[in-house]
This record gives C-alpha cells, structure tokens and sequence, in this order.
C-alpha cells in the first residue's frame, strides 16, 4: 500500500493543542503545516465539484468537531438494520474507490478532515455508555472515513482503544481497507475492539479500489491483529458481479481462512454493489472507465440501485456456501437487504433491529 | 443515452455499431411500424443489449406464466426489475360462481411446476 502524504496539514486555531496535532507534526515532519482562521476555512478548504474531489484528498484539515461524534447508523430505509452506531472522528477518506458513497455524501463538504477534540469524542462515548450500562452497544468509526489508513499518522486508535478496553458494555469496529494496523499491536483490546476488512478479490482491488492494501497486505494485516488479541471481522460488500466473480470471490474466501483463525472471527457481512443515480453521475465523471457502471442494477424501494433481487440473492447463496464449507458456525450477516432477501438467503429474517445488533454481539466473544 | 454508453463500455464497442446492429436495422427498416413503435422497440432491444441476465429472467418468467394458460380475467404480474420477490395475482369476478371458478383455476395453477418455478426465479434460481 502506497504511504498517504498530504501536501499540505491545514490546522484550525486551537487544533495545535491536541494530541492528533502533535502526532501529526511528528510523522510528517516534511509536510508543511498551514495555521488558518474560520473565515479562511469555511470559503477556501470546504467546498469541492465532482471534479475536485480527488484534489480535496491531498489536504489534510486538523479541526474540531463541532456536533456530536456518536449518531446511530442511517442504515436505509425499509432494510434491515443491525442497530450499530458510529463515531465520526474523520470526514473524507486518502484513498479512492470508484464506487464510494462518500463521493455523493460529502459532495458539498468534501475536505479530507481529522477532528481533533478526541476528548470530547471520549467523554461523549463514556457518557452514552455509562448512561446505559445495560444495552451492549456495538460502535464503529469506519462510516464517513477509513479507520486506520490515517492511523499511522493521527494515532488516533491509541488515543481511544484503552478507553474501549475498559468499557464493560461496548465493542468498537475499526474497519479499513488499509494494512495500517501497526499502532494497534502494542495495545490491549481486551475483547472489546473487532478490526475488521473490507474485502474483494485483487482483481477488483486493482480495478476499482484506488490507493488501498492488496488482499494479500490486508490478510497479513488481520493475521498480525488477531495475534496481538484483536477479534476480527470481513465485509465482503460491495461485492461486483462480473464474468468469472464466483471463482475470484471463492479464492479470495479460501486465502481469507487459510491465513486467520476463523473461530475467532466476530462476524462477516455480505452486500452488494449500491448506488444512487446521482452517485453514478458523479463516477461517470470521475471515473469514466470503471465497468461498476455496467452492472445489472435496478432501482430499489429505498433509492439505491443494486443488482436485480434473483442476480444478487444468487450470489449472496453461493457466497454463504461457500462460507459454510469453511467456517460453518461464523456469524454472517446482509448489509443494507430487505427482509424477503434474508428469507430468501437465510430462510429467515431478523424479527427487529435490536434482534441482530444484540445477536451480532454475542457474535464478538 | 446513459444505456448505450455502459453497453460500449461493457462490451468494448462503439455506440455507432450498437445502433447499426441487425435487430436495430430491421426495426428501423420495418414499413409496418409507424414511428412510436420503431422506438418503443428499440428501446425495448437496448433494454435486452444493457440488461441481458435481467431480460432473460423477465423472459422465463413470461414464458412459465404463459405455460399456465390462465383465463384472461386473471393477470400474473411480476414487479418492475424483479425487486421484491413476490408475485402479483389479479382477478376479478362478477358473479360467486365466477369467484369459484377464477379461484379453482388458480388452485389448478398455483399446483402446476410453472408456478414453482417462478417463485423459484424470483428467489434467486435463474437455472431453474
């Protein structure tokens, strides 16, 4: 994986007192670091077209967070929910996937941002957590950025894994498509922290996954997290059809068992490719060769396009097979699908949201 | 226009020789269709070019309905691009004994390997 290097760490006043700030400073000591006003960053640093999206991923912007870090998960509407929250520590990712949601999500405001009030972050995530000490929360910080492609420059995930570690009532994900796992190693999760991978074959990662490890340095960065004591998990989402996909996904599968220990994996989630028109409209523009556009997808009920129910139930069946034959009793689990794809899938669907949240915990010991 | 673009794009070919194919040819050429209908039809075959694997179910799926030889009072439809995964069923009657013999029918159909194997397609076997 190509190191990240920002041309330029814009630092918002104030910013230079965190401890994200100071390690910044230390792991990029050739970069220049821009101290700027809010005028300045509200009318120069925020605002990026379609076009500059890519630009706004060269710059890094070292601010605070104004409103709360830990929302619930949208999920999308009418699909089942695996009631997960999220901490955005981050807005905008260093790396490029051609089918990014973030491209639409952060069309108006797509500053590739570091918040740095962690304290604030962890006095809000004590507060939830003390507050109801009897609901086991599962928390994520991979929703709007990349938990750990920026971790070897941030140190973010030393700044918050002890923290997790003594929660009594919480598992933190941080899910990546990167092999930055090297800041983890020397802590203890204590069974509270999952790393998880986003995963497609090399292939794919080569086609449409710009910038991010291969399968071979993601596999050897879950290898070296699951030594250290880390739980992990698999999203195999978004999974591409593609002339040959079940032979690649399948080799993909084996390589993922044969190198960690399957029995200590929290859970995998399965989805497909989903997009939204306007989303297509913007990697038309940005990426005008990737053959994602030319998926069978069709309109759905919540406004996503996704391949049409029998294509994707049939790959979903053949994934879950396959799995089966490997690892018969890891939890897996559909992202983002109605209930009549989990019955046709599973054979059943989850009766409510806090139905698979709480059975996808239990999942993580 | 966005259709014909991914098609190039898929199949590696040029828009122009995608318009200039046979079936295209022929219904452009077809004195016996007026205007409307050469380009219902041709979007209609730039549908099938675009979105083969989805044609093809839609196709059995017609085909399966067909084989049932329901009366024309009773309308088996499958939802647009085949989300969803149920089938819809409308029938009407004038009369109870019309009702028995509209719910009979279907009886008779919904008995028939046909049936099943539309539910079978929506459900994610396309080889069935």
């Amino acid at each position: 994986m190509q190191p990240f290097r920002p041309e330029e760490v814009i630092v918002e006043p104030g910013s230079e007192l965190s401890p994200i700030y100071r390690n910044l400073k230390a792991t990029l000591p050739e970069v220049p670091f821009t101290l700027l006003d809010d005028a300045v960053l509200k009318n120069g640093h925020g605002d990026f077209s379609a076009r500059d999206f890519g630009s706004a991923k060269r710059k890094l912007l070292l601010t605070r967070h104004k409103g709360e870090f830990l929302k619930k998960c949208p999920g999308s509407d009418g699909q089942v929910c695996c009631n997960y929250f999220v901490i955005n520590f981050a807005s905008n990712c260093s790396m490029d996937c051609s089918y990014c949601y973030l491209q639409e999500y952060l069309a108006d405001n797509a500053a590739l941002k570091v918040f740095s009030n962690v304290d604030d972050l962890l006095s809000e995530a004590e507060e939830l957590l003390n507050k109801h000490r009897r609901f086991f929360f599962r928390i994520g910080t991979g929703e709007i950025t990349d938990s750990l492609a920026l971790d070897p420059y941030t140190g973010f995930a030393r700044e918050v894994v002890p923290f997790f570690a003594e929660q009594p009532n919480v598992l933190l994900e941080l899910k990546t498509k990167s092999d930055c796992v090297d800041g983890l190693l020397s802590l203890d999760p204590r069974e509270r922290v999952v790393v998880s991978w986003s995963m497609n074959p090399q292939k794919v990662i080569d086609l449409d996954e710009h910038g991010t490890a291969s399968l071979a340095e993601r596999l050897q960065a879950a290898h070296r997290c699951q030594e250290a004591g880390y739980r992990l998990g698999f999203h195999f989402d978004p999974m591409i059809e593609y002339p040959g996909w079940e032979q690649d996904y399948e080799r993909m599968l084996e390589q993922t068992f044969a190198t960690v220990n399957w029995r200590r994996i929290s859970w995998l989630s399965l989805g497909v490719l989903r997009n939204t028109p306007a989303l297509k409209r913007t990697m038309r523009i940005r990426f005008p060769g990737s053959r994602l556009l030319t998926g069978e997808q069709v309109l759905c009920p919540d406004g996503k396009l996704r391949y049409f129910q029998p294509l994707r139930v049939e790959m979903y069946r053949k994934m879950l097979g396959s799995i089966r034959r490997q690892a018969p009793t890891v939890k897996v689990y559909l992202c983002m699908e109605s209930k009549e794809v989990w019955e046709q899938v599973f054979g059943f669907a989850p009766s409510c949201e806090k139905e698979l949240g709480s059975e996808l915990a239990n999942f993580g010991f | 226009m966005d259709w014909l673009e991914e098609i190039a794009l898929r199949d590696q070919s040029e828009i122009q020789a995608l318009l200039g194919g046979k079936v295209i040819k022929e219904i452009e050429s077809n004195p016996r269709l007026g205007r409307a209908d050469k380009l219902k039809r041709i979007k209609e075959q730039i549908r099938r070019a675009r979105f083969p694997q989805l044609t093809q179910a839609e196709d059995s799926i017609r085909a399966r309905i067909q084989d049932l030889k329901l009366h024309p009072d009773i309308k088996v439809t499958v939802p647009p691009g085949l989300e969803g995964g149920s089938l819809q069923v409308e029938f009407s009657a004038s009369n109870h004994q019309q009702l028995k013999s509209q719910i009979a029918k279907l009886a008779e159909a919904a008995n028939s390997d046909s049936l099943a194997e539309v539910f079978g397609i929506l459900a994610g076997s396309r080889d069935v």
